[in-house]
């Protein structure tokens, strides 16, 4: 098992703090990227999401190098990607 | 199947500045509360990037700030969120059952307070470039227009409101009224200061067009002349439409023409033991002060119908809420 979680987000956003907060309650660590504090990130972000909006979520395994994207807020989706993972995980 | 034995006295559907407010005075009075949200805690409130009219803060407030004040009022006195979707509310027994994603629930009493979204335009191009250049969200994607152009359509307090918030980022804002802005005077004036703003009247917004998946202009057509707008992206904010699609397997909670949740004087739905607060209700102003007002009168609305379904049990039908 060895997947990790980074979030872009941005400073207002409010579905952005959505996300961390459910990440938080199942005891899940995670990586946040701030596109406002790093723009140079911003293409990485689109590259993978292939869109403009925040907040995206990217579950990566490292093992099979698989990508999970979830774009937006979406527990369902998430809950799916962080399935396997144990609570409490190291960013 | 419900969820064990588990009884709340008030299931809230929604956790926006209504039901956050109703919910710090029903914990406050010992009422075991669960708010259940689907979307961003604190609502439409949360993604908005600036709040000048909410009393009791003399600088104005950040929309996100202001929505992370009401949750932890609200927890501090024991409120519960949950994040989840409800798909129906229902009745019994003198039960309310309240179906979720994820399980049923039982309560006492329900206060749906859902709120409201933004609606979409419905033309071409717009749901093929969601996330690719259209945007509803200023606060959450206003940033990835740093020095580009936008266009910004709607002309109400939304539209003006996140448009000058776009302008920390945008060179140039192309908004688009379809007819008049109907914005407070406050925002109309602030508008017509900004230099980064050229607004367009009686225009209106006819199609979305992209290229390499990404938009490059609007089209539109101004005083009868067809035109166009070359942009980077486009926010959209023309109003509001009431959240209660979940309801539409409720039918004894009786909506207004337009989807807004029917009450009486207090506040009850056409279901009784079913409440109504804020943006949803049929009638509301649309006020963040209008839907705290509102969370806390059905608030006592609540209390005064557990009290009377403890001293009537089996009447809660013909409940009455006694004038305050």
């Amino acid at each position: 098992m060895a997947k990790t979680i980074t979030i872009y987000t941005t400073n207002t956003c409010a579905y952005c703090v959505m996300v961390k907060k459910w990440l938080k309650s199942k005891g899940l660590g995670y990586q946040e990227v701030n596109l406002e504090e790093h723009p140079e990130r911003q293409a990485e972000m689109m590259q993978l999401s292939g869109q403009m909006a925040v907040p995206v979520t990217v579950v990566a395994d490292k093992d099979s190098d698989y990508l999970n994207i979830t774009v937006g807020w979406n527990p369902a989706k998430l809950a799916s990607a962080v399935a396997d993972m144990p609570v409490a995980s190291a960013a | 199947m419900a969820e064990q034995a588990q009884i709340y006295d008030v299931i809230m559907v929604g956790a926006g500045p209504a039901a956050l407010a109703a919910a710090v005075y029903t914990t406050r009075e010992d009422i075991e509360t669960l708010l259940i949200e689907k979307g961003a805690v604190g609502g439409l409130a949360a993604i908005t990037d600036w709040v000048d009219n909410y009393p009791g803060f003399a600088k104005g407030i950040s929309g996100l700030d202001l929505a992370a004040q009401l949750e932890g009022q609200a927890e501090r006195f024991g409120a519960k969120i949950k994040l989840g979707e409800v798909q129906k509310i229902s009745t019994d027994g003198d039960l309310k059952r309240v179906t979720t994603n994820d399980g049923d629930l039982l309560a006492k009493t329900v206060l749906i307070a859902t709120g409201t979204d933004y609606k979409k335009l419905g033309i071409p191009g717009e749901q093929e470039l969601y996330g690719r250049g259209v945007h509803y969200c200023a606060t959450c994607d206003g940033a990835f227009y740093r020095d580009k152009r936008l266009v910004v359509v709607g002309g109400g307090n939304s539209a003006v409101q996140e448009a000058l918030f776009l302008t920390k980022f945008a060179s140039h804002i192309d908004m688009l009224v379809r007819s008049d802005v109907r914005a407070s005077e406050i925002l109309q004036h602030e508008l017509a200061k900004n230099a980064k703003i050229t607004v367009h009247l009686n225009t209106s917004t006819e199609g979305i067009i992209g290229e390499n998946n990404k938009v490059v202009k609007v089209l539109g057509t101004k005083d009868g002349q067809k035109t166009e707008f070359e942009t980077d992206g486009v926010f959209v904010f023309i109003g509001l439409k009431p959240n209660t699609v979940f309801l539409s397997d409720s039918p004894q909670i009786e909506l207004d023409e337009v989807g807004f949740v029917r009450s009486d004087a207090n506040l009850q739905t056409t279901m009784p033991g079913v409440f109504v607060a804020g943006d949803v209700r049929s009638g509301a102003t649309m006020q963040i002060a209008a839907a705290v007002g509102e969370g806390a009168t059905a608030a006592l609305r609540v209390r005064e119908y557990l009290e009377h379904l403890e001293r009537h049990s089996t009447e809660a039908s013909h409940y009455v809420a006694d004038q305050a």
